[in-house]
């Protein structure tokens, strides 16, 4: 009876591969502008207008128009979280690296962190406190 | 993967600007910088002022945001040749001994990259260096700098570039990342623009070490030496110390 069993085929077992290439479809940028001398105050629509206007300068009508949102904005240290969709992040992100002045005051955007998940933005293991 | 370096800031004549520079890079996250000092080149013999010596610059080095060790802080000199005759940048990759080729952005460059020298200075491992700051101040500098950059882009394609800030002020250098990204700009791979803030600048301070040290090398091979006993053709070393 047992060689019956035996001779049996075991199962075919199936895989399925699911591969993910990018679930998200914006990234979050965190950054910080700084500016040489304090004192210097943005309100949160001000400081909309000068990122549009960084893209503008740099790439155009095309991408000024791209969707970007800011989600988070502190006027005293002047951080934001920002929202742009994935395609747009290498045309933010250099136009924020090449903004120079805004209204004649010089001025450096400093991008402290750049995740497509919200959630990593958080926590930042760079300043962290070493013991 | 190699450290970040920023190999460009331009040396002032105020100390204290220089000294909140190298602070602001250490913050930044650069593990290495080198201090740049600019002469012309003129015909007759001319005086190249001391470059600033560290020690008085820092009693204590600070400390690379994101690591425990402190910043390196080195020094660097550029020469100007703006006379086509004397040396051009053919020249210059080809024959004469240097470690980084710099394009300038000040204005529209009068020719064009010919593939051979850059394949030349390619194969002895001379960098060509691209400057951001200007790009950030003005925006006529910008259209001439992403244009040098993209002429350089299509001869070289990608290998031995370096792209460092020519920051005189704190708030003109930008971060590691930032620089990777501007990369991506000037038509570099996403590789290739992360080489050259890390990998290309390491390779290049390489080179100006090991200029300094051999020229040559001789490696020594073990003859095997004949079964028979050949006494004739004993080394004629040999036969001199039998006779002296």
């Amino acid at each position: 009876m047992w060689s019956a069993l035996d001779k049996m085929p075991a199962p075919a077992t199936t895989y399925e591969r699911i591969v993910y290439r990018n679930p998200s479809e914006h990234h979050y940028m965190k950054v910080c502008l700084e500016f040489e001398d304090h004192g210097v105050g943005l309100n949160v629509a001000q400081f909309k207008q000068l990122l549009i206007s960084a893209l503008k300068d740099l790439f155009g009508e095309v991408a000024a128009a791209l969707p970007l949102d800011v989600l988070t904005y502190e006027e005293k240290t002047l951080s934001a979280i920002l929202r742009i969709c994935s395609s747009g992040l290498v045309k933010l992100w250099s136009s924020l690296t090449l903004l120079g002045s805004y209204k004649g005051k010089k001025c450096a955007f400093r991008v402290i962190q750049v995740s497509p998940f919200l959630l990593a933005l958080s926590g930042n293991s760079r300043e962290l406190v070493l013991d | 993967m190699a450290v970040f370096a920023d190999l460009d800031l331009r040396a002032g004549s105020d100390l204290k600007a220089l000294r909140g520079l190298v602070e602001n890079a250490a913050h930044l996250g650069y593990s290495v910088v080198a201090i740049n000092h600019v002469v012309e080149f003129k015909e007759k013999k001319q005086e190249i002022e001391k470059p600033v010596a560290v020690s008085e610059l820092f009693t204590t080095l600070p400390m690379v945001q994101g690591k425990s060790r402190p910043i390196k802080v080195l020094t660097r000199l550029t020469i100007i040749v703006s006379d086509p005759s004397h040396c051009n940048v053919l020249v210059a990759c080809t024959h004469l001994d240097v470690d980084l080729v710099c394009i300038t952005v000040t204005e529209k460059l009068p020719f064009y990259f010919k593939r051979p020298p850059i394949n030349v200075a390619v194969d002895r491992g001379v960098c060509f260096e691209l400057v951001y700051s200007p790009a950030i101040k003005d925006s006529t500098m910008r259209r001439y700098t992403i244009s040098n950059a993209l002429n350089l882009m299509q001869v070289c394609k990608g290998k031995n570039v370096i792209i460092s800030s020519a920051a005189e002020r704190p708030l003109e250098i930008r971060g590691p990342y930032d620089v990777a990204n501007l990369g991506l700009l000037f038509g570099l791979s996403e590789s290739d623009a992360k080489a050259a803030v890390s990998t290309n600048c390491r390779a290049a301070l390489l080179h100006g070490e090991t200029r300094k040290t051999a020229f040559g090398i001789i490696s020594t091979v073990k003859k095997p030496r004949p079964s028979e006993a050949d006494e004739d053709s004993l080394p004629a070393c040999k036969k001199a110390k039998c006779e002296g």
